[in-house]
């Protein structure tokens, strides 16, 4: 088989039912036309499961873990691995298959992807599983299936530390699953480095109904590039582009917990369950207080010049180590959303939700909706088992979190996510559920931002805040995920053209924005393909009722709330820019062909 | 001697600071052990030698992120690729870096680089028989730069020179996993590292030092151990090397 330019060519596929570990090779025309991280494991996962409801718990369903062509190679912030398979918490409104669910994708930076690349392949397939606890080593061409029971229930933090002393050796990068992951709740986490996570969509959960804790890998070698003078020219303009640079720097100084203050000043934060869009606390818990009160050092991903990641050390009743937040997501999900304005009390909780491997963002989301259904007087304390889980209560929220990992007492029904808890509360409570699909929104509020309900609402693994707002941002999107880039610095504008250089010289194709965006496009039209297959229809892009009727009552969009005609007129005209079918969103032939999906 | 100007490279180009800057930058209050360790302060030995100064990377802890640029900048450098008879800088694989980042939890980052200890106990660990007309050992010191060198050719690859930084320093020297022979020696990429240059986060600098200071040559776990308890008041790591 001749290589590749840009990649090992390789995939690894280690089947935990029968210990059976192979190198595959990856088809030269899967390369090109799905290039690497979620793309690539969006293809392997259409090509492994040929037909639709597939158990996402069954040992059919494959985990995929996906760098891209530029992990492994010293391009700035190439520090991404795309974690892909088929969703435990989705589910379509009507389906002929009852384990109908969406694709799946989460997305973490660190040292994992690069560290795959360096020990010899373009990506890791999970498949199967194993009769016992286990977790998978892997040392360049030394690949080993090892039992875990000792690791049992171990929390991330603490397994952390453990698997490196057991391994001996700390140059391996590993990933893993908490307490919630072995549980099976559906939104629980893959950790990485005890403070990284793919959160979202149910990866943990999948991990862990493969009995699978964790992953440790470690590499001596390194992917070929197609130019390496050209390769080095664009690595030169892209450290150019990033280093020294006021953008970099402001990632180095607050994170993305900048926006915990600035978002709640636009009227654009998830607050009060997404009641209101504005946290007069805000201030409290943002990016200025936790710099002056908590973070000690800036951390960053493989080879990035932002440093958007923060540690530090809290004191006092919830004093402790924080391995990162507040930053947007966590700081909003556990402190506006919940109106903990508590600075050490929201870092407990987000220490807390990472230490057991659950989602940051269905957890707050979840005791969103139960605070709020709480204060209504739609469940009681004896339904939260005794929980006090008033608005702004650090203990509620923390003894709720055990509750959901642990799946005990009420945490059995709040670890199935909001949409099932308003089903079993009903009363009108899937109004204030605040789901797609059957995922939870994240910390974007929408009632004054509706193209981000637009992003929320067709993102193919469910509620996405990262999906994008249009059709180009999806599809530029989809192909930054693909390529083992972080999205962040993909904001700086300066860095395009370096990164369509770095991409044509390692891999030997040439990408203009044009190509770039059609491979993103062709990917979400494959996930697309795959969510129409199992039964996703029109109805299940919709969002709560609560966007279009609950107006905002205080901040700066203070009256703002969705029209649902303007809405619904803007999927319209997305389904026909899409190719798609407006009533049915069937992706239409003409597209498909187009994007070479299907044969003309 | 403190307000010594120093030219140095940071991520902008060349900045200067002086031997005070430097100092306050790298010592972190209870990090100041690591500073002694990696200064030292028996310089008057030196200040009254009129011994030509001695340049080599140094870090400051507080203000690295962990990124690893380093390292890969390192390799390119020091394992450079060869491009239609031309010798270009490589694709920097870390695995053949001479400065190596180490990660612990709680997060800190300790960019472990060879000390160049005054004293070379790597050096005087090597069975090799001086040669007759240079003296040197198969592991020697570098007249021009200070640097460690091997003489692969009359290495035994022994591994003593790596067991004796590992005890004594910082063991950075590491053993080729086939051969023996010792790796990751700075070379300071002909007085211009790389890693220095390519830091984002200004963390290392390329700063002269006393040469006859005496290293501590505190390997990394002891670094990161004093930084932990400085910055988050433990240093449990879990153990592992």
């Amino acid at each position: 088989m001749s290589r590749k330019p840009g990649y090992h060519g390789t995939i690894l596929n280690v089947d935990l039912s029968t210990g059976k570990i192979e190198k595959l090779a990856v088809p030269s025309e899967d390369l090109d036309k799905f290039v690497g991280g979620q793309g690539l494991g969006m293809k392997i996962l259409w090509d492994r499961l040929k037909k639709p409801g597939v158990d996402p718990l069954s040992p059919e369903n494959p985990l995929i873990f996906m760098p891209g062509p530029f992990s492994g190679l010293p391009v700035p912030s190439s520090s991404r691995t795309c974690v892909v398979t088929k969703s435990p918490i989705t589910s379509p409104v009507k389906s002929a298959y009852p384990h109908a669910s969406t694709v799946s994708y989460s997305n973490m930076g660190g040292f994992f992807g690069p560290e795959i690349r360096f020990a010899g392949y373009d990506g890791i397939v999970v498949t199967g599983k194993a009769k016992e606890l286990s977790y998978i080593v892997i040392d360049d061409d030394k690949v080993e299936i090892r039992e875990g029971k000792k690791f049992k229930g171990m929390r991330t933090d603490a397994f952390d530390k453990a698997i490196l002393t057991e391994l001996g050796d700390r140059r391996f990068k590993t990933v893993y699953i908490g307490p919630a992951g072995e549980n099976l709740v559906p939104y629980s986490s893959i950790l990485h480095t005890a403070g990284r996570a793919a959160g979202r969509g149910g990866m943990g959960c999948v991990m862990g109904s493969k009995n699978l804790k964790a992953i440790a890998v470690k590499g001596s070698g390194q992917p070929s590039v197609a130019d390496h003078t050209r390769f080095l020219a664009a690595l030169e303009k892209a450290r150019s582009a990033l280093y020294g640079s006021a953008y970099a720097k402001s990632w180095a100084e607050q994170g993305t917990a900048r926006a915990i203050v600035a978002n709640s000043n636009a009227g654009t934060e998830a607050v009060r369950n997404y009641r209101e869009g504005t946290f007069p606390e805000a201030d409290k818990i943002g990016g200025d207080a936790a710099r002056r009160d908590v973070w000690v050092k800036d951390i960053a991903c493989y080879c990035c010049p932002l440093a958007c990641k923060k540690s530090g050390m809290t004191k006092g009743k919830y004093g402790g180590i924080v391995h990162d937040g507040p930053e947007y997501e966590t700081g909003v999900m556990l402190g506006s959303n919940l109106l903990i304005a508590d600075m050490p009390g929201l870092l407990k909780a987000i220490y807390t939700i990472d230490d057991l491997g659950l989602d940051q963002i269905s957890t707050g989301n979840v005791i969103g909706f139960l605070m709020e259904a709480y204060e209504k007087g739609l469940i009681d304390r004896g339904f939260l088992d005794g929980i006090d889980l008033k608005w702004g209560n650090v203990d509620a929220t923390l003894a709720m979190i055990e509750k959901i990992a642990a799946k005990e007492g009420v945490g059995a029904l709040a670890a199935e996510g909001v949409r099932a808890l308003s089903w079993h509360i009903g009363k009108g409570s899937e109004k204030f559920a605040i789901q797609v699909k059957g995922l939870e929104l994240a910390a974007h509020n929408i009632q004054a931002n509706q193209p981000r309900g637009l992003s929320y609402a067709t993102a193919e693994r469910g509620a996405c805040h990262m999906s994008g707002d249009d059709i180009a941002t999806q599809n530029r999107r989809a192909m930054i995920d693909s390529i083992g880039l972080c999205l962040f610095p993909t904001f700086e504008p300066a860095l395009e053209e370096p990164m369509l250089a770095l991409l044509s010289a390692i891999t030997g194709r040439d990408y203009d924005k044009a190509a770039f965006e059609k491979t993103g496009e062709r990917i979400f039209n494959l996930e697309k393909m795959f969510n129409y297959r199992e039964g996703f229809r029109r109805a299940d892009d919709c969002l709560p009722d609560r966007f279009f009727e609950d107006v905002f009552t205080i901040g700066a969009k203070k009256g703002a709330v969705l029209d649902r005609s303007k809405f619904e007129e803007m999927l319209t005209r997305y389904y026909k820019d899409r190719g798609w079918d407006t009533e049915t969103t069937k992706p239409g032939k003409a597209k498909l062909q187009e994007l070479g999906l299907v044969k003309a | 001697m403190d307000n010594e100007q120093k030219e140095t490279h940071g991520p902008d180009g060349p900045i200067n600071l002086t031997r005070r800057d430097f100092i306050k930058g790298v010592g972190m209050g209870g990090g100041a052990l690591v500073l002694l360790g990696q200064f030292g302060i028996n310089g008057l030995a030196w200040a009254l030698s009129g011994d030509p100064e001695l340049k080599m990377v140094l870090v400051d802890y507080s203000k690295c992120t962990g990124c690893r640029t380093c390292e890969a900048a390192c390799s390119s450098r020091n394992r450079p690729a060869t491009i239609g008879g031309r010798e270009v800088p490589g694709l920097g694989n870390p695995r053949f870096a001479n400065i190596r980042v180490h990660s612990f939890n709680p997060d800190v980052d300790v960019p472990s680089v060879c000390a160049m200890c005054a004293d070379n106990p790597c050096v005087k660990a090597c069975p090799v028989e001086p040669d007759a007309k240079t003296g040197r050992r198969a592991l020697y010191r570098d007249a021009k730069t200070h640097g460690i060198r091997n003489d692969a050719g009359r290495c035994l690859g022994c591994r003593s020179c790596a067991k004796a930084c590992a005890s004594q320093r910082t063991g950075v020297i590491s053993p080729n996993p086939a051969t023996g022979k010792p790796e990751r020696m700075c070379t300071l990429c002909g007085g211009d590292p790389q890693c220095v240059k390519r830091c984002p986060f200004g963390a290392l600098s390329y700063v002269e030092v006393r040469r006859d200071r005496k290293f501590y040559g505190l390997g990394p776990e002891k670094i990161a151990a004093e930084l932990a308890k400085n910055w988050y008041g433990t240093a449990d790591f879990g153990g592992a090397k």
